[in-house]
């Protein structure tokens, strides 16, 4: 299918269109923070303001509470119902960074057993990337292999040109939306070409970069560095908040409740940085700051791609953006000790 | 939806959902200690009863609805139908709510998951069981699983310890194998009070007494982590190489399938890659949170 192209005076007019028969879930400041939920129907101010919002759009397919079943007891037995909403929905105006995100928990959701909620959410969920133009401080995504203005985790792909945006459509979902769609016009040659210097000027606000090359075997490496990790994890005040942000976090709890006969069990977000986390009635693993500020980092950038071969991060920049006490991933890749480092020091030891 | 490649595992699910449990009912409790019980359960639904099947060394999530699940290994043994059995020690809100049950009553059940004792690699060989305490659980499942193919394996060894003498579980299993003369079992307690007639010691202690041979042979072994971590060494030096002992590891557990996150070790996760490891895994883990 051709690429189309929207005015952006008419976004709520093409929102109206695709509301008919989806739920449509865009940017918003209705919440205490910027986070995705439902549109009302009329507002597209989230164009002038959006640059990211701080919780991402995860939240849309996994809540960050939700009940999973609820229960009744009766004279045989208890009696368990389960509700999950399946209806159609379109996450409007994801970035690339996030859209990655969703990939990555896609994966871990869907493999081996497949989490019923999740699932039944996710499979009924289009999303509609936008082109990031303004990237922020603390955005790297580029280093994270992860594009501004292109994503292949998106059902269309919207980017901006100035007064339009030019839309591009890689699933049957997403061309099907721009069919119902009528009057688009055909994007000319003219709006790539300025899509393509939008691109390019978003490009050079990036400011920060990460160099991943031999992150694994470095982290590998100085593993066992205890006092590294002391030293990297002194400032950190365990409060999770890196984790409930991040788009590829994906770890949950899960507890039940009950009032006289009628209960319910739910998941909610949990997060390494917790104590309480791993904690085992006779031991905890984890009990240490520093092992669970290791947890994290390794998990991201050597756990998860022994087991996918992807880095599960994708440079959006949020746990630095805000962390209270601004913690810096990039600063602790950047700053492993090098390899032989580890060896001068370890021989250096030994003689 | 893009989903890269999904395997799909779809074993006894309840209505399409991994997490919904099937409804168990308790068919009697056995008193162990005074903070251990086993528990006998069979389904609620016939079906299930039917073909339920699972290998020894898997796990279950049972739970109390309303009060919350929590993991236990199926200690009774695969080639056995009837009841499943799990060993409960009262420990946490889950336990202690399990404990209150009475026969009869209903409980939730999820499983089974992880990998299992590597039996096939078993066979023709001489199998040393080495357990402490609340640890023979999982190795009673494998015992019975072997006893019941007795002929299909050479000698067998069981060396079982508890910290006392009241801290004994399957007191009742341990008679039939001290009486059975096709297989040699020791039981020890770490002290000794005015009634224990047998062997005084460390789990470790006594297998080094014991030793039994190596060469055409496999160790499993459970208990604590204080008894595992001092008889791989003891093991070692009997000659055992890594890959001829396996173990099976406990972590916190949530969701059972690999998604919760909670029991990684390194990059392998404890519901999903284990519970069984052998020795030589354990040493290539790349951390030492286990």
């Amino acid at each position: 299918m051709a690429v189309k192209k929207i005015n952006k005076k008419n976004i709520a007019k093409v929102l109206a269109v695709w509301r008919r028969e989806y739920n449509i879930i865009v940017p918003s400041m209705a919440t205490d923070v910027p986070a995705f939920s439902e549109w009302d129907g009329e507002d597209i101010s989230f164009l002038d303001w959006y640059r990211n919002t701080a919780v991402p759009p995860k939240s849309v397919v996994l809540p960050p509470m939700e009940k999973m079943m609820s229960f009744r007891k009766e004279k045989d037995g208890y009696k368990t119902e389960v509700s999950v909403n399946e209806d159609k929905q379109i996450i409007f105006g994801i970035r690339p960074c996030d859209a990655k995100g969703l990939a990555i928990i896609d994966d871990v959701f869907t493999n081996g057993y497949e989490d019923y909620y999740y699932a039944s959410r996710r499979r009924n969920t289009l999303l509609i990337g936008l082109g990031c133009t303004n990237p922020q401080e603390s955005c790297f995504c580029t280093s994270m292999d992860v594009d501004l203005a292109t994503s292949k985790d998106v059902d269309i792909m919207f980017n901006d040109t100035g007064s339009e945006f030019i839309a591009e459509a890689f699933t049957a979902g997403g061309e099907y939306l721009l069919k119902i769609t009528t009057g688009l016009k055909n994007a000319t040659g003219t709006d790539m070409k300025t899509a393509k210097s939008v691109e390019l000027e978003a490009k050079n606000k990036l400011t920060r970069a990460l160099d991943t090359r031999g992150v694994s075997k470095k982290l590998q490496a100085c593993f066992n560095n205890e006092d590294f990790w002391k030293q990297v994890a002194a400032k950190c005040v365990s409060c999770g908040i890196c984790t409930f942000l991040c788009p590829t976090c994906f770890c949950f709890d899960i507890n039940d409740e009950m009032v006289r006969k009628q209960g319910a069990r739910y998941r909610e977000w949990d997060s390494c940085s917790f104590r309480l986390y791993t904690r085992m009635p006779m031991e905890n693993p984890r009990e240490e700051k520093w092992r669970r500020v290791r947890q994290r980092v390794c998990h991201k950038f050597e756990f998860y791609p022994m087991n996918v071969d992807i880095f599960a991060c994708t440079g959006c920049g949020r746990c630095i953006r805000l962390c209270p006490v601004n913690w810096d991933i990039t600063r602790v890749i950047a700053g492993l000790p090098r390899q032989s480092d580890v060896k001068e020091k370890a021989s250096a030891l030994k003689g | 939806m893009i989903i890269a490649n999904p395997k799909k595992e779809k074993k006894y699910l309840n209505r399409d959902n991994v997490y919904l449990p099937h409804m168990v009912l308790i068919d009697k409790i056995i008193e162990e200690t005074p903070s251990v019980r086993t528990i006998h359960f069979h389904f609620k639904d016939d079906q299930m009863n039917r073909d339920f099947t699972f290998e020894a060394g898997q796990f279950a999530e049972l739970s109390v609805p309303g009060t919350g699940e929590a993991t236990f290994c199926i200690s009774s043994s695969p080639t056995r139908k009837g009841p499943l059995e799990c060993c409960i020690n009262r420990v946490g809100l889950v336990t202690n709510a399990l404990h209150r049950l009475g026969v009869g009553a209903e409980m939730g059940f999820r499983g089974p998951y992880g990998n299992h004792f590597p039996l096939e690699s078993m066979r023709g060989k001489n199998i040393v069981f080495v357990g402490g305490g609340i640890g023979l659980a999982p190795l009673r499942s494998l015992i019975w699983n072997i006893l019941d193919e007795r002929d299909k394996y050479g000698k067998i060894y069981i060396i079982y310890g508890a910290r006392s003498a009241g801290d004994l579980c399957f007191k009742y299993d341990l008679d039939t194998w001290q009486q059975d003369k096709t297989i040699s079992t020791v039981i020890a307690v770490d002290k000794a009070d005015g009634n224990w007639t047998g062997k005084e010691g460390f789990v470790s202690a006594v297998l080094k007494e014991e030793s039994p041979r190596a060469d055409n042979a496999i160790a499993v072994l459970c208990g604590p982590p204080i008894m595992i971590r001092n008889t791989f060494p003891v093991l070692e030096e009997l000659g055992f190489s890594p890959e001829q002992i396996f173990t099976t590891l406990e972590k916190k557990m949530k969701c059972g399938i690999g998604k919760c996150g909670r029991c990684n070790i390194g990059n392998l996760y404890v519901c999903r890659d284990g519970p069984v490891f052998s020795y030589a895994q354990i040493k290539s883990f790349i951390s030492d949170e286990y």
